[in-house]
Order: C-alpha cells, then sequence, then structure tokens
C-alpha cells in the first residue's frame, strides 16, 4: 500500500477521497492548497501526489513542477475538471504520471494508483539495477587500472629496451630501457611510425613484420643510437595476436655494452697474467743459464790458476752445454710464439722415429730404461708430412717418456717405453709414445700444456710439450694423453699425411736433410 | 784462514745426480779448502758416506726415484751417521717442499730432524762455500 498525498482546495472532496483511500488500506495526508501540499510533502515524501489541477495561489502544475523538483521518487497524478485537455497535457508534459477527470471515481482512482504503484516499483528496479552496475563497472575499472599499471610498471621496469608497434603500425610502447639504449626519449617516438626508429633496426622489425616469420631468435646486432655511438645489442622479437588476429610487434633489445666490456676487461686480465707468466718463466730460464754460465767461468777461473788441464775442459764443456742449452730454449721458445706452415714433403717416418730412438738410446740406457719400437705393418714407406714436426715431436715425447721413468721412485719396475708407429697412405700416421713410469695426478696432467709448468726443476723449461702440442696442431693434428698416478703415461699424437704430388720433389731426400738439421 | 794442508782437509761428500753442478760443487770445496767426494745418486753417496766419513754433505734432494730424499732419511736414522751435517740442495722452496715430500716423517712414520742448511737451486759458488763452512763450524 502507497504513502499518498492528497491536494485539493474543496474540503469535502479531500475528505472523501481520504476516507476512500484510507478505506483501500493506504497512508493518506491532506493538504488544502499547494503552498501547504509542499510543506506536508518535504516533511513526509510521499511515493504519490494527487492533486487538483485548479487551485487558488499554488496551481496543480506548479505544485508538480515543485515536487518534481524536489524528487524523482514520487508519481504526481493530477486531478482535473472536465474539458481541461490543454492543461493536462502540458501536465503530462512537466512529467504528471497521470490524469483522472473530476468527478473522481474509484474505479479511475485505483487504477491510476495501480499504474503508479508500478512505475514506482520499475524505477525502483531500475535503481537497484543501475546502482549494482555502477558498482561493478567501478570495481571492474579499478581491476583494469591495476592490470594496466601493473603491465606498464612491469614494461618500464624492465632492462632490457622494450618498443611496441601496434596494428597501424605506430609506436605503442618504448621503455626507458629503450631511450637509454637508442637515446631517444619517448615522448617523441610514442604514437609515430618506426621511420622514427634507427634504420636497422626499422629494417629488421620490417621484415618481421612482413614475413611469416613471427618468432625472431635472438641475434647480435649493432644499433647506432641518436649520439653515433654503436652499441652491441641482443634482438628478438615477436608478432603479437589476439587469436587470428595481428595486433603488432614487439622488439626486445638487451644491451651488451657492459657485458662487452667486462669481457674485454677479462681478456686484458688474462693478457697481462699471460705476460706476467712468461716473463716469470724466462726469468727462471734465464737465471738457469746465467748460474750455468757463472759456474763455468769460476771452474775456468779455478782452473787457470792451478794450470789445471783437466778442470780447464770441465768448465769449458760446462759453458759449452750451457750455450746448447740457451739455443734449444730459444728454438722452443721461437716455435712457440711464431706461427710456422708445415713443409709437406715426401719422407719416411719410421726412418724418423727410429732416428729419435737411436739418439735417445744411450740416455735411456743409461737410466736403466728399455726402448722399444714397434711399426704396424702394411703402411707405405713414403708419406707426405712434415719430417720436422714429426721429428721434434717424436723427440719431446720420448724424452719425457724417459724422464717419466726416471722420476719414478718404485725401484722393483722394470722400466720400458714404447714408441708405436702406424701409417696410413693418403690419410695420417699415428704415433703412441707409451712409458710404464711415474705417471701423473689430475692436477699435474691438467696443467699440462700451460706455459713454463715443469715437473723437472731446473731441468725442464715447461715449453716441450707446449711446443708439440703447438706443431702437432699446425699441421692439422691432435695430441691426446692417458694417465694414471705411478702407473705410466701414454701420448697419441696423430698427424694427416698429404696425398703425394709426383711432380713436385720427386726423387729428393729433403726429409733426410730438414731432419739433420733439427 | 789456518794452516792449509791435503790431511788436514776436512772432507765435503757432494751428491748431484748433474755432473755439470758437481763439477762445479767439486771446484767450489777445492777452491775454499777441503777435499771433495763426489756421487751421482744416493745409493752411491750413501755407500761413500759410511766409507770415506766425510766431514759435511751437500745434498741435492730432488734426485731421481727419490733417491736424494731417501738417503737423507738414511743418514738420519743412522746411528753413525747421523751427526754429519747436511747442506740440502733443491729446486724448490722450502716450505712446500718439506711439506710435500713426507721427507721428515717418511713413511714408516719415523721422525728425522730439518736439514741443517736448505738452499734453493741455482746456488752460486759463494752461497755454497758460506754453507759448508758454517756448518763445519757449528759441527
Amino acid at each position: 500500500m502507497h504513502h499518498i498525498l492528497l491536494i485539493d482546495d474543496e474540503p469535502d472532496i479531500l475528505r472523501v477521497l481520504a476516507m476512500s483511500l484510507r478505506v483501500d488500506g493506504h497512508t493518506v495526508h491532506t493538504a488544502a492548497s499547494g503552498e501547504e501540499g509542499i510543506e506536508l510533502f518535504l516533511k513526509h515524501r510521499p511515493e504519490i501526489v494527487i492533486t487538483d489541477i485548479r487551485m487558488p495561489g499554488m496551481d496543480g502544475i506548479e505544485v508538480l513542477k515543485r515536487v518534481r523538483s524536489l524528487s524523482d521518487r514520487v508519481e504526481v497524478i493530477i486531478v482535473t475538471g472536465h474539458g481541461d485537455v490543454d492543461v493536462a497535457i502540458e501536465a503530462l508534459k512537466y512529467g504528471a504520471s497521470d490524469f483522472i477527470n473530476k468527478p473522481v471515481r474509484d474505479e479511475a482512482l485505483s487504477v491510476a494508483l495501480k499504474r503508479a504503484g508500478e512505475k514506482l516499483a520499475v524505477q525502483q528496479q531500475i535503481r537497484d539495477y543501475t546502482h549494482n552496475l555502477e558498482e561493478k563497472v567501478e570495481e571492474a575499472t579499478r581491476a583494469l587500472r591495476r592490470q594496466t599499471v601493473f603491465l606498464q610498471e612491469l614494461i618500464n621496469s624492465s632492462w632490457d629496451g622494450i618498443v611496441g608497434i601496434d596494428a597501424d603500425g605506430a609506436i605503442a610502447v618504448y621503455n626507458p630501457a629503450a631511450e637509454r639504449i637508442f637515446g631517444k626519449s619517448a615522448r617523441q617516438v610514442l604514437g609515430t611510425t618506426i621511420d622514427t626508429l634507427e634504420s636497422g633496426v626499422r629494417t629488421i622489425i620490417e621484415q618481421a613484420a612482413h614475413s611469416n616469420v613471427c618468432h625472431l631468435e635472438s641475434q647480435e646486432l649493432t644499433v647506432i643510437a641518436e649520439t653515433g655511438e654503436r652499441i652491441p645489442v641482443d634482438f628478438s622479437g615477436s608478432c603479437l595476436f589476439d587469436g587470428e588476429v595481428s595486433i603488432g610487434f614487439v622488439g626486445f633489445f638487451h644491451d651488451l655494452r657492459e657485458i662487452r666490456r667486462l669481457q674485454q676487461e677479462l681478456v686484458e686480465k688474462e693478457r697481462l697474467a699471460t705476460i706476467g707468466q712468461t716473463v716469470a718463466g724466462l726469468a727462471h730460464c734465464i737465471k738457469n743459464i746465467l748460474h750455468g754460465l757463472e759456474g763455468g767461468s769460476y771452474i775456468l777461473d779455478a782452473a787457470i790458476k792451478r794450470k789445471d788441464y783437466e778442470k780447464l775442459t770441465n768448465g769449458w764443456r760446462l759453458i759449452q752445454r750451457t750455450v746448447h742449452r740457451t739455443a734449444d730454449l730459444l728454438k722452443d721458445l721461437l716455435t712457440y710464439s711464431k706461427k710456422r706452415e708445415p713443409e709437406f714433403k715426401p719422407c719416411d717416418p719410421i726412418g724418423i722415429v727410429k732416428e729419435v730412438c737411436d739418439l735417445l738410446l744411450p740416455i735411456a740406457e743409461k737410466s736403466r730404461v728399455t726402448l722399444d719400437i714397434r711399426v704396424e705393418e702394411g703402411g707405405p714407406k713414403t708419406v707426405m708430412l712434415d719430417p720436422q714436426t714429426l721429428y721434434r715431436v717424436t723427440m719431446n715425447l720420448v724424452s719425457n717418456a724417459i724422464d717419466a721413468c726416471l722420476f719414478d721412485e718404485n725401484r722393483l719396475k722394470s722400466f720400458r717405453v714404447m714408441v708405436r708407429l702406424a701409417v696410413r697412405e693418403g690419410e695420417r700416421i699415428d704415433l703412441w709414445v707409451t712409458d710404464n713410469g711415474c705417471g701423473m695426478d689430475e692436477e699435474t696432467a691438467s696443467k699440462l700444456f700451460v706455459s713454463f709448468f715443469s715437473t723437472k726443476g731446473a731441468q725442464g723449461t715447461g715449453l716441450g710439450l707446449l711446443v708439440t702440442r703447438k706443431l702437432v696442431e699446425e699441421h692439422g693434428g691432435g695430441i691426446e694423453v692417458t694417465s694414471r698416478l705411478n702407473e705410466g703415461t701414454t701420448f697419441h699424437v696423430w698427424l694427416p699425411v698429404r696425398d703425394h704430388q709426383p711432380d713436385e720433389h720427386q726423387g729428393e731426400n729433403h726429409g733426410k736433410e730438414s731432419v739433420v738439421g733439427g | 784462514m789456518n794452516i792449509k794442508g791435503r790431511t788436514m782437509a776436512k772432507k765435503v761428500l757432494l751428491v748431484d745426480d748433474d755432473p755439470d753442478i758437481l763439477v762445479l760443487n767439486q771446484t767450489v770445496v777445492e777452491e775454499n779448502g777441503f777435499e771433495p767426494v763426489t756421487a751421482e745418486n744416493g745409493e752411491q753417496g750413501l755407500a761413500l758416506a759410511r766409507s770415506e766419513k766425510p766431514d759435511a754433505i751437500v745434498l741435492d734432494i730432488l734426485m731421481p726415484r727419490q733417491s736424494g730424499i731417501k738417503m737423507y732419511r738414511a743418514l738420519k736414522l743412522d746411528d753413525g751417521l747421523k751427526d754429519i751435517p747436511v747442506v740440502v740442495l733443491s729446486g724448490i722452496a722450502r716450505k712446500s717442499f718439506l711439506k710435500s715430500q713426507d721427507i721428515l716423517s717418511g713413511n714408516d712414520g719415523r721422525q728425522v730432524p730439518e736439514p741443517d742448511i736448505y738452499l734453493e737451486k741455482p746456488v752460486s759458488p759463494a752461497m755454497l762455500a758460506d754453507a759448508i763452512r758454517k756448518v763445519l763450524a757449528g759441527k
């Protein structure tokens, strides 16, 4: 039931209508004039106002206007006299919800009230619905904003430069890291076409956007910044899709300047460390040479003073040996420091290996080491390789093998160095040098090819294996080592040989010549 | 210097596998008025120590098959020889050498004293002469 304000200047009508409405169960306030009606309206806030149109003072239209301006949750029903059509139309214009004619019949009144009630209910529903909707929109807006800010911050805080291009080819994302790399501000770039970007970057983005490759694997580029600086970057990119629809392209630029700087620093540090090591190693070698020369002079002085011919010979030999050792060291140093092209010529590898072993045999015998050579049968006698390389490699490896036996403390072992050679025409030669001497632990094995590293104290320069490996590698071959502490070591070297070139060097024995020199 | 003479000369045993060093050190010993006896390895050195009864020994401790280390331990564990002062020559710094080679405790756990003098190679004639004089004076 409704809360109704009834306004009429005729007290009888007012009384009768009020009574009738109350009987129907409505709550009714009555006012005898427009002014009183407005007063009561403000006081009681009724849902429905029923007002006579013709009243002295404030008339029904004025009441309607005032009530409408005071509240939008009210229905106003106008009561008109017979033939007041114009006024009724005006009333509707001002928002009256209905009008009934005088004399007011109960039936007409109840229909009007029912309609007004329905309108109120619908309005309430719309209000509730709108309110809900507004709340939901507000909530969704807040969530969306949070998410946008989150994504924006994500892009802004990236250390990689991110450049995003929308479907129309305009730059939509240009984060601070991109500003740092390219040296252009987001303000200059955002919203413009990719023509604003550096040409190299533009080309790569255009290529990617127009090809079907939608994911560009990372690749290194050099971009030229606004300042002219050439900046190395690692670039990757991706086309962006919403379902099937292309919505743009994104490029990621990882600045490599810092990494490059650190790498360069590292290289420089390593270079300095290597120089330091080399200088220290050389100083050590020179110290030993100097000691030999000083020792020789000391003996010579003593010999001259005593006129002792034997001592004179001893001193002189010490000086000669030192000179020899110096020459060997110099040769190793030169071999190690200079690139040398191997000189391929026809030679007899078996002969070279045998020659080296013959030279080292007296030393092996003196150290009670058996030295054996085994040659795999079936190979050709002459192949094309650099005889100098084979000679020096064999010399180094076999001397090392004998030394390894010398340094073994196990006196029950019978020491043995085995040299094995396999020659395959047109392919390669393989050389194995195996000893059953002291062997190496992992630490020593790991330092084998470190310059000036030696386990032989003053006797070794720490260059032998380094030179060996260099010679082997220059020849296009390889070297590998297997070793067990206290059990022995095997060095395996292979050198590729070339096919015979019959018109060159034929009939000459170049191999022999250069070997004698080595 | 006091009276020089063959009979008065102190005997110094030199053990080194490097013949060059042996010749040099022999000359140093002679030039300083002592009598040199030389050996090329530890076994020979130990035999000469027993037969020649030297007043001092100059020993290259880094010789093949650990014969220097073995000779040093044998000398110090022999009641007849342990009082002969030893000058040790070595290619490695004293500290790392003593640590790495178990020279003092050995495999059998029997402790021997540190060498009287430890010289890092190369050793100049003057340094060697000083060292020999020092150990002979301390005896």
